[in-house]
């Protein structure tokens, strides 16, 4: 597999503000990276630094083996982006709006290309229809379209899913897997929602506070047989105390919510139930839960933004 | 390049707001020429009061060249406020719709995006003046019918016949057409600096009140600046109706009063518009986009 995208110290500071912090990272071909970090953690800042919107402070990127300052429209010609919010002309139609980008891009599809183009995003029976009158996911669809207009070989999808229902959620997704799966196509895709950076990325980069935290295989940093149980129990005190001398001490930690969190894998649980009845510890509830937000938090700052409500 | 200028046109005209400009001019030329013809004669006496004593004015004063002389003198205070509200538009509008990142991420050059942009700008602005023109001349034409030109000046009366004046107008447009380019590079200029349309739209309209009052005040402080203020020569297409007059005190017809003047006048307005275009380049081309 040969490489797309290089990144090498990548800095941008705002006055005395580091957005992004000598950051590195590798893409390549036909990987669905996945950009994962908190809001603010320089996801959007990187993003539009490859796409040459932000001029970096320092550092290097090359794409597809050129760099981005002297072979800038090569390289935008090979992308196709969509950055935040999915903005596009609101009194032209959808139409009008695939056309008038495709036409940016030195193209000019046949009117049969367009319509399949907005087939493909499932807006071809409201192609005629000015945007303004499109809800929000029709108009992430329509952003999507654009940045696939031109065949590009690289797309790059900042927060693609914000603002979506769940089944806009889940149309993206299906999106992105078959623009990877088989139209081969490498895909860059920043997100906050763990979850779907998990079902979607083949690669994962976690960014916190503009400086690179992991960067690896999604498979080998979500590791999904890794599971949190919360146990509810009726006598916290008594609770904590048998499992403290059990041999489930080192899977023991608390969260100050008087519920008993146990750190193990799948296989454990039902030996975990087993002996929490045979230690007589009355249980109201028993939530396995995956551990990936608790890694997730564990590698950036999990410092919430608002604290906690607690009654 | 043409092809984005052709997008660029195809997005202005696809917008209501540019029609607004539009529909502006063809109501207030419309209303000053029904006022024209029905008060007209009146109108006409007024401005001949003075003269009525001293000589006998034969022919139709009141005729379409001296109607489009008057609207001119009327609307190109206002037509900025027009221009502006598209010009300062071009790249603000983009930011606070926030297509300005999408079309930045296609493979277009900043340079090209600028030019394409300007162009459209005063593309947009010439056809506002041809339109201004034609309903302006031609039309009062038609209404007024045609005849010798009589227009008051300060201290004096100038006549122009009737075969040397369309030249004069062909003239005086396109003199205001490179004025009013002048307000459009100004307002497009602004537009680099904001992300909304609104803000470059009242600074535009707030610099050139500012210019055009310090154009007219006669202040000594502000009379060396003045030369070198657009505000002061975007009323050089009145030259065009100034003739020069031989030893006899005749007009010269086919002359230019002051023809060093009027081409100060264009040298001044193209370096503003020249300026704002560089300016507006050089600050784009490294900008942060962050709308």
């Amino acid at each position: 597999m040969s490489t797309v995208i290089d990144v090498q110290h990548l800095t941008k500071q705002f006055g005395s503000f580091t957005a992004v912090d000598d950051l590195s990272f590798t893409v390549q071909d036909r990987d669905v990276y996945g950009f994962l970090g908190q809001n603010g953690a320089g996801k959007s800042t990187s993003l539009r630094m490859l796409l040459t919107l932000i001029q970096p402070t320092a550092g290097d990127i090359h794409v597809f083996g050129y760099s981005i300052h002297t072979h800038k429209k090569d390289i935008l010609r090979q992308i196709g982006a969509v950055i935040e919010k999915p903005d596009v002309y609101k009194y032209l139609s959808a139409y009008d709006n695939l056309q008038l980008f495709a036409k940016l891009c030195g193209i000019n599809p046949s009117h049969k290309q367009l319509m399949d183009q907005l087939e493909l995003v499932g807006l071809a029976e409201r192609a005629k229809d000015i945007v303004k009158t499109y809800s929000q996911g029709m108009k992430q669809r329509l952003g999507i379209a654009i940045a696939l207009i031109h065949q590009p070989q690289l797309v790059i999808l900042d927060e693609p899913t914000n603002g979506l229902d769940p089944q806009g959620i889940a149309d993206i997704r299906n999106l992105i897997l078959r623009l990877s799966r088989e139209m081969g196509k490498t895909v860059v895709v920043s997100s906050h929602l763990l979850s779907e950076i998990e079902q979607m990325a083949t690669q994962v980069l976690i960014i916190d506070r503009g400086k690179k935290k992991v960067e690896g295989k999604s498979v080998d940093l979500f590791d999904p047989a890794q599971t949190i149980v919360k146990v509810e129990v009726n006598d916290y005190t008594s609770a904590i105390q048998k499992m403290s001398e059990s041999n489930w001490a080192t899977h023991l930690t608390t969260d100050g919510s008087h519920s008993l969190l146990f750190s193990l894998h799948r296989d454990q649980l039902p030996q975990l139930y087993k002996d929490l009845a045979a230690l007589d510890i009355s249980v109201i509830s028993f939530q396995p839960r995956h551990s990936l937000e608790d890694y997730f938090l564990k590698i950036t700052s999990g410092k919430p933004h608002v604290q906690a409500y607690t009654n | 390049m043409y092809r984005l200028i052709q997008i660029e046109l195809f997005k202005i005209f696809k917008r209501p707001r540019t029609y607004i400009a539009f529909a502006a001019i063809t109501a207030l030329i419309g209303i000053i020429q029904v006022g024209l013809k029905i008060d007209g004669a009146e109108y006409a006496s007024f401005v001949m009061a003075d003269f009525n004593s001293s000589f006998s004015v034969d022919g139709n004063i009141l005729n379409g060249y001296f109607v489009c002389y008057v609207i001119l003198q009327l609307l190109l205070v206002h037509v900025p406020l027009l221009i502006a509200l598209i010009a300062a538009d071009m790249v603000s509008g983009e930011a606070n719709m926030g297509t300005l990142r999408l079309l930045l991420t296609k493979p277009i050059s900043r340079t090209e995006f600028i030019l394409a942009k300007f162009i459209a700008a005063a593309i947009y602005t010439l056809l506002l003046l041809i339109w201004m023109a034609f309903l302006a001349l031609f039309v009062s034409m038609w209404v007024f019918g045609t005849d010798d030109m009589f227009i008051m000046k300060s201290s004096y009366a100038v006549v122009i016949r009737e075969d040397d004046i369309f030249w004069r107008y062909t003239g005086a447009f396109a003199f205001a057409a490179l004025a009013m380019i002048t307000v459009a590079s100004l307002g497009f200029f602004l537009s680099i600096f904001a992300e909304n349309s609104i803000g470059p739209i009242v600074a535009t309209m707030s610099v050139i009140v500012v210019c055009t009052i310090l154009s007219t005040m006669n202040i000594p402080l502000f009379n060396t600046i003045k030369p070198y203020l657009f505000t002061t020569h975007m009323i050089g297409w009145k030259e065009f109706f100034d003739l020069q007059v031989n030893d006899a005190n005749e007009a010269i017809q086919g002359s230019i009063q002051n023809i060093d003047k009027l081409i100060r006048s264009v040298a001044v307005l193209s370096i503003h518009v020249a300026l704002f275009l560089f300016g507006s380049w050089f600050i784009f081309r490294k900008k942060d986009i962050l709308s």
